[in-house]
């Protein structure tokens, strides 16, 4: 009876688990401060949970009703995240996957739980035709929204400065990496420029001489990095040997890291990454965190990490949530909201630049809304450039190419559908 | 006096070699059995399906494809998760290329792909031993891995390099894709691995397992008394690798429903070897129990300090449980080196002695 007994404790447990007061909002994330991405995670995490114990401090929570956002770990681990959202799906009202192997499996599973899932910034681009996935929001840029303000940002706005050049694509030979593929190509195309793509398997992350001794062979004119954890810092320091001028690379807002270049400190001035917030650390968002969260203690972040960019990135996805449950609230006149109340929340947040300012915001996010056939918001973002010691802001705030991606968001959502028939759609006029 | 075999005469050879010579061990398993078919099922949560359930049962049947070639046979391999790679690739393809192919029908033979990937790199096992072989599996590790990433052909050209299982049917039911319920799925797995597993104890217990277990055991001897070493071997590699690719299938079928090529990395390989060890080489019932202990008990573990409600911060809950498991593996292999499997059989006889030990 060893092992059925054991499974009969099992069972208890599985069942008993996850019932939880039914007065507050439970929001879920399937957080990573664990494992080998754990360094980019930590700051993001924090940054999502002390958002949410200011909102529950000064507020009494959103619309009056707190909100319990607990962490389940999963250390970056699909199987782990798969459990988690098991776990979790009970009685949340959205779910947060965060890694791409994790999104890629919950996202066919949330259709039919009917629960919506937020993946700021990553998971699939085609994520953006609402009319398709119609549980899915990747608010406030995807990753084709990325890969055109780093390519409009370099060859200026029509992109014509980037005829005849040639641009190596570095990224993780993994569906993360390869996801600005399919877009890069066709600009390469469209604007003719010569696109190199350079993948960096996983087990290569750290020791990237072979690819960057192809970059030295091609001389490209820029290099672009699709990179992730370890990679980043593994890229940087490659870079900064083969004496690569930094000025000419340009990463994803996963590859802007203070962390990362703290590496190679002055070697990497000049370096940018595309970002959808900005580091703004005399906002008065962040006096009332202080005031809130920092000084009774309420936090695991510490103060060097809250003026950077990935903490501060953390803020404006819980914000954006926050904005959510708000509207959904005020949609159906009840704090109690379920998943299928802040789905519709998800789909019309409006976040004018007065609404930021009222957040105690201004600079970190650019304004955006969503709606039914718009699940991202194509908020654009900045360019965000390492001085040395710290990223700042470096131009204006670029717009992504609605034209290029849009036609090409609805192809991929079709034929995403298509391969997983029947798919749920919904109708938007 | 649970386990008192007194009475029990066997009166014929066929009833001496029955599956079950003691009557305690066949109601014990009837009760198992009833357990797994009936009473799980039927008081499961989702949560419990797919987290303890149907993994366990799939890492059992992984374990048990490794057991045969490594724990019957004696060749020792650190590929399996690259062959349950082909399985799945391979039943992927043949669900996208033939649409209409019953999906169980699909997973079954998926194995055969499989089988024949595994007696491909089997084939230095007939000059190589022990370690070396390894070497040579572990070859295959790395090369089919590089191959699911770069023949994009398996994935159907698709842009994020992935497979995603579609809703597919079977007789109007569907058992696997999202439309799929875990309890339809939970049977499909359940009975494969039900019928591969009766198949494999009678494999084990016959001709074909005898010669195994002498190539295992010394196989200058096994050659002298006239056993074919190549046979022998290639045999082993065909069987293991058809059990683990069609539990690859399932594993990326009825379970995960989207894989990455990266899944079946090393990592993999190492979580099958240890849940063999730990289980018990040259056993079938360790598969399971390693399973159990491996792949099911992190996930009670997990939920346990929400369950007493003690608030500690979920990466710390993760923290404990990998120290916990890791000690707890140590224990048991401090306790019985040759695996759980050892461990029952050492309480079973006990118990048969009991109450009185002389």
């Amino acid at each position: 009876m060893k092992y059925t007994t054991r499974l009969a404790v099992a069972l208890v447990a599985a069942t008993f688990a996850g019932s939880v007061g039914a007065q507050e909002l439970q929001v879920p994330n399937l957080s990573y401060r664990t494992g080998p991405f754990a360094s980019t995670g930590i700051p993001v995490m924090n940054g999502q949970m002390d958002y949410f114990t200011m909102l529950n401090e000064r507020d009494g929570g959103v619309g009056g009703v707190k909100v319990n956002f607990y962490e389940c770990e999963t250390g970056y681990n699909t199987e782990k995240g798969v459990e988690c959202y098991e776990k979790t799906k009970g009685d949340a009202i959205v779910t947060q996957p965060w890694s791409t192997g994790i999104t890629l499996q919950v996202l066919p599973k949330t259709n039919v739980d009917e629960i919506p899932i937020l993946a700021p910034g990553y998971g699939f681009s085609a994520m953006g035709d609402g009319a398709v996935f119609k549980w899915a929001f990747n608010m406030p840029s995807s990753y084709w929204d990325g890969a055109s303000m780093i390519l409009k940002s370099l060859g200026g706005d029509d992109m014509s400065g980037l005829k005849g050049k040639k641009i190596a694509f570095l990224h993780l030979d993994h569906p993360f990496g390869k996801e600005p593929l399919p877009f890069l190509e066709a600009q390469a195309a469209a604007v003719g420029f010569e696109l190199l793509p350079i993948p960096v398997g996983l087990k290569e992350m750290q020791n990237q001489s072979a690819q960057w001794l192809q970059i030295r062979r091609e001389q490209p004119d820029y290099v672009i990095m699709w990179g992730w954890g370890a990679m980043n810092t593994g890229a940087l320091t490659e870079a900064v040997k083969t004496k690569y001028p930094m000025d000419q690379f340009v990463g994803i807002w996963w590859s802007g890291h203070s962390d990362d270049l703290q590496v190679v400190g002055q070697d990497g001035k000049g370096y940018r990454s595309i970002s959808f917030n900005a580091p703004v650390e005399g906002a008065p968002l962040m006096a009332d965190l202080q005031k809130y969260v920092y000084e009774p203690g309420k936090t695991e972040s510490d103060a060097e990490q809250r003026g950077e960019v990935f903490y501060q990135r953390g803020l404006v996805m819980s914000m954006m949530l926050a904005e959510a449950i708000r509207a959904a609230q005020a949609e159906y006149g009840k704090a109690d909201i379920g998943p299928k109340e802040l789905r519709w929340g998800l789909e019309n947040i409006k976040l004018s630049d007065a609404r930021i300012a009222e957040l105690g915001m201004t600079g970190m996010v650019p304004p955006f809304s969503t709606s039914c056939s718009d699940h991202t918001g194509h908020s654009g973002g900045w360019m965000l450039q390492w001085d040395g010691e710290k990223f700042v802001v470096s131009g204006d705030h670029l717009m992504a190419d609605a034209a290029a991606i849009a036609p090409m968001e609805k192809a991929n959502a079709a034929e995403y559908a298509a391969a997983n028939a029947p798919w749920p759609t919904q109708d938007c006029k | 006096m649970l386990y008192r075999t007194a009475g029990q005469y066997k009166t014929s050879y066929r009833a001496d070699q029955a599956l079950f010579p003691v009557r305690q061990d066949a109601v014990l398993l009837g009760l198992i059995l009833i357990f797994a078919w009936v009473v799980f099922p039927l008081s499961a949560s989702e949560f419990t399906f797919q987290t303890i359930l149907i993994p366990i049962l799939i890492y059992s049947l992984t374990a048990l494809g490794l057991n045969i070639l490594t724990g019957y046979a004696g060749q020792l391999s650190l590929g399996t998760a690259a062959f349950m790679g082909v399985g799945a690739y391979a039943c992927y393809k043949m669900i996208t290329l033939m649409p209409w192919m019953n999906p169980v029908v699909a997973i079954l033979l998926s194995g055969v792909f499989s089988a024949g990937v595994g007696v491909a790199f089997g084939i230095p096992s007939l000059r190589i031993k022990g370690f070396y072989l390894a070497i040579a599996t572990l070859a295959a590790q790395f090369f089919l891995v590089w191959l699911f990433e770069k023949w994009a052909w398996l994935y159907n050209y698709n842009a994020s390099g992935a497979i995603q299982v579609p809703n597919l049917t079977s007789f109007g039911v569907y058992v696997a894709g999202p439309q799929a319920s875990s309890m339809v799925q939970y049977y499909v797995v359940l009975a494969i691995v039900s019928l591969i597993t009766l198949v494999s104890i009678n494999l084990t217990r016959g001709n074909l397992g005898r010669t195994w277990k002498a190539t295992r055991d010394m196989d200058f001897a096994a050659e002298l008394i006239g056993i074919n070493l190549v046979k022998s071997k290639l045999t082993a590699f065909a069987v293991s690798s058809y059990i683990v690719g069609v539990a690859g299938a399932l594993f990326v079928f009825m379970w995960r429903g989207a894989a990455e090529p990266n899944l079946f990395d090393i990592p993999l390989s190492f979580r099958i070897l240890f849940i063999a060890i730990i289980g018990g080489l040259g056993s079938i019932m360790g598969n399971y129990l390693g399973a159990i202990l491996i792949v099911g008990l992190p996930v009670v573990l997990g939920t346990l300090p929400r369950f007493f409600g003690i608030d500690i911060g979920s990466s710390m809950v993760e923290h404990l449980n990998t120290m916990i498991v890791g000690a707890l593996i140590i224990f048991f292999l401090i306790v019985e080196p040759h695996g759980l499997a050892r461990l029952w059989a050492l309480i079973r006889a006990k118990l048969i002695i009991w109450p009185f030990p002389h």
